[in-house]
């Protein structure tokens, strides 16, 4: 099976490739300013869509670092990780107990939830899905999704359901051009951004995302050279679910931090994975920028009914006129 | 061809999650010799003690409990030569069709009557079943007033209807800002989008623009995905409202408490209708000073009343815990039945029904008066009070002569 992770190096791409992916940017991009033209006639406020359209980036590049690990497991493995916000949710309350016990910053738990993640990623994959039980799209989907309320349970019966909270020391509010952006947004947009383009730049120039690419698109013939793909599939798992950790730590301040947080963003992220194309970390990350700003959007447009529906809207839409995602190619 | 997989992944996943849904089909009303015999008088509360709601389910439970001990005690039901009271419990997970299979088992162990929910999702099937089993069901905790629509005999509540509190948060709300010498003019509105914050939103509406108040704009939003309110808040702020009115849970009652404080809209105050939040000690504690001053029109343990302090205090003593109000109401809910039972002098759910229907009881909520129902079930002298965080304490503020202390009506910011 091949899939859409981008196997060829950057100077050997096909000038016409890159027109089109540089097509379809310029058709979103003009889809977008024509949804904020809308908006902007509907509220009839500038200050109002401009908040809005900052929220929804700031919101967007979260969502894309959180898809970006999914993305990347789904690409490489073929496995559709329904565990992957419960994971999330293990990261994030790893990072509440490291930050209430030590006083650390919460940025800096990063130091531990990203190998804490890594670690359950490769226990994952070997003890559970690497097997001959993992062998199924149903086996896996029944054990990722098994997993996903274990780790819930698990954290209800340690923790319980009470929320907690971490806060950011020194947190402050920036004003952009008159729209208001808490401090720790704004440090978790950046800091997603600069994971994206880490894993990227990881894919593309590294020796082991090379292997990771070779095994995404031919994994008999990343055997035949030598590449340990049962080794791959591990390191790529436990990548994908480090990234959950890095996020869980960009993300700690600006949630409550409850057993079953994870479930409101599988949703979103499965819409972002396929937005930007299965497989797609770049894809990924633009993907959730848009469905940050769909969701904004969407509230002024219905005066704040469900901001799921546009979304939902928008995943039928690409799944109608472009099943592979925005920037993934046709398999 | 990786898509179709992930279509067939998501819609196995959906069914998957359906397949729990199954109900359980009651089999007419089957009450046991322990109910009717020499046994102790079993009454059965259901509440959500695992899941996402356990923390206040468990308190609740805890509050039936401690209402069953305190009616043995002081030497359990006279009219029928002292026999004890026991509290059998079941677990909702605060899913309707487990709280439905578990209310019939309840019943087919010989309860002679049910306390619960919290949530009125549950309470719905619950009334449901214990309408077919002639068993009475005491609500505690049930803000959906729809319950209460279908003409059910044996369905009671406790606390004011969702109807009710948001009448009384505009009447407050009018009051309050008259007298403060500023009387709203515009509310803005902010309210998750389930039954609960849209059923609250549109009463309080209907009743501000009776009131003579203008409201707009109103904002709905998802309780379970929303994890940033500053867009909305900033909408508020470009509107010229007056007061913003927010009917939510916890969590994202919290994150418009942080929206605030970012945007700092031009308001007089902030007013919690039904709010999930603004009442609780933990709100109080996690939202600081970005809480200070939000009022809250609710229902509420009556905190003037000596016999709540004393619950109170021996409620934190053994679990270590502030008493919630939910649980101030399951206590209620007990003694509405053990009452009932008291005056029908009889185990037998029917008569024990009529038993409820005409007995009053002392609450240890706010009420106007004694607990009593009316034809509909519901409790005529049920209230709402209007509270507000004060130097981080919940204070009841209106009306006076439920009054801990003053409103202030203003903001923070």
């Amino acid at each position: 099976m091949t899939t859409t992770i981008d196997t060829d190096a950057p100077e050997t791409r096909a000038p016409s490739a890159t027109l089109a992916v540089l097509k379809r940017a310029g058709v979103v991009g003009a889809l977008v300013a024509a949804a904020v033209a809308v908006a902007l006639v509907q509220s009839g406020s500038g200050i109002v869509v401009w908040q809005s359209v900052v929220t929804g980036l700031l919101t967007g590049g979260l969502y894309g670092l959180i898809a970006m690990g999914l993305t990347l497991i789904f690409g490489v493995l073929d496995i559709v990780n329904f565990a992957h916000g419960a994971m999330l949710a293990v990261a994030m309350f790893i990072s509440f107990g490291v930050v209430a016990v030590t006083g650390l910053h919460p940025y800096l738990t990063m130091l531990i939830t990203v190998p804490a993640l890594f670690l359950v990623g490769v226990l994952v994959h070997r003890g559970l899905l690497s097997g001959s039980g993992g062998a199924t799209l149903e086996n896996q989907l029944l054990i990722t999704l098994g997993l996903s309320l274990l780790l819930e349970n698990g954290l209800l019966l340690f923790f319980g359901a009470e929320p907690k909270n971490v806060g950011l020391p020194g947190e402050t509010h920036l004003d952009v051009f008159g729209a208001v952006v808490a401090g720790s947004r704004l440090y978790a947009f950046l800091g997603a951004m600069a994971l994206g383009l880490l894993l990227y730049w990881m894919l593309q120039h590294t020796r082991l995302g090379t292997a990771i690419r070779a095994v995404a698109s031919n994994s008999a013939g990343a055997e035949l050279v030598g590449i340990n793909v049962r080794r791959i599939h591990t390191l790529t798992f436990a990548i994908g679910a480090a990234c959950a950790g890095a996020a869980a730590a960009l993300a700690v301040p600006l949630l409550s931090v409850t057993p079953t947080l994870g479930e409101q963003f599988n949703i979103t992220a499965f819409v972002v994975v396929v937005l930007g194309g299965m497989g797609n970390v770049v894809g990924a990350l633009v993907g959730g920028l848009l469905i940050g700003l769909v969701e904004q959007l969407t509230t002024i447009y219905l005066d704040g009914q469900s901001s799921l529906l546009g979304v939902f809207v928008v995943f039928v839409l690409v799944l109608f006129l472009r099943p592979q995602g925005l920037f993934g190619r046709r398999t | 061809m990786i898509v179709r997989r992930l279509i067939a992944v998501l819609g196995v996943g959906a069914l998957l999650a359906a397949a729990g849904c199954g109900g359980s089909a009651p089999s007419g009303a089957a009450v046991d010799a322990a109910g009717s015999g020499d046994g102790p008088v079993r009454i059965g509360a259901l509440h959500p003690v695992s899941g996402s709601m356990a923390v206040d389910g468990l308190q609740m439970r805890r509050g039936a409990q401690l209402a069953v001990e305190q009616i043995n005690e002081s030497g359990g039901i006279a009219s029928l030569g002292g026999r004890r009271v026991q509290l059998t419990t079941a677990d909702t997970q605060g899913k309707p069709e487990i709280g439905q299979s578990e209310a019939q088992r309840l019943i087919s162990d010989g309860a002679v009557g049910l306390v619960g929910t919290y949530q009125s999702s549950v309470s719905s099937n619950v009334a449901v079943v214990a309408e077919r089993n002639e068993v009475p069901f005491v609500m505690d905790v049930t803000a959906s007033d729809e319950i209460f629509q279908h003409g059910y005999r044996h369905s009671f509540r406790v606390q004011p209807g969702s109807a009710k509190i948001s009448e009384s948060a505009a009447d407050y709300l009018k009051q309050v800002s008259e007298q403060a010498g500023e009387p709203a003019g515009r509310v803005a509105v902010l309210h998750e989008q389930t039954d609960f914050g849209t059923g609250a939103a549109d009463t309080f509406e209907a009743a501000a623009r009776k009131l003579g108040m203008e409201v707009g704009p109103r904002v709905s939003y998802d309780a379970t995905t929303a994890s940033d309110f500053t867009s909305q808040i900033t909408q508020v702020k470009a509107s010229d409202a007056d007061v913003l009115v927010v009917a939510g849970y916890y969590g994202d009652s919290l994150l418009i408490a942080q929206a605030i404080d970012a945007v700092k809209p031009d308001l007089d105050a902030v007013w919690g209708v039904s709010n999930g939040a603004y009442d609780q000690p933990k709100f109080v504690s996690d939202a600081g000073e970005l809480g200070d001053r939000y009022f809250s029109t609710n229902y509420h343990f009556d905190a003037q009343n000596p016999e709540t302090r004393r619950l109170r205090a021996e409620y934190r003593q053994r679990f270590g815990a502030p008493m919630r109000t939910g649980a101030v109401l399951s206590y209620d809910a007990v003694q509405a039945i053990a009452a009932g039972v008291e005056e029908a002098g009889s185990t037998d759910p029917a008569a024990v029904r009529n038993g409820i229907a005409r007995a009053q009881i002392d609450p240890l909520t706010v009420g106007d008066g004694p607990v009593r129902f009316g034809p509909d079930g519901e409790n005529v002298n049920s209230a709402a009070v209007l509270m507000q965080i004060q130097n981080g304490r919940v204070k009841q503020v209106y009306p006076p002569e439920k009054a801990e202390s003053d409103p202030d009506y203003s903001v923070a910011w």
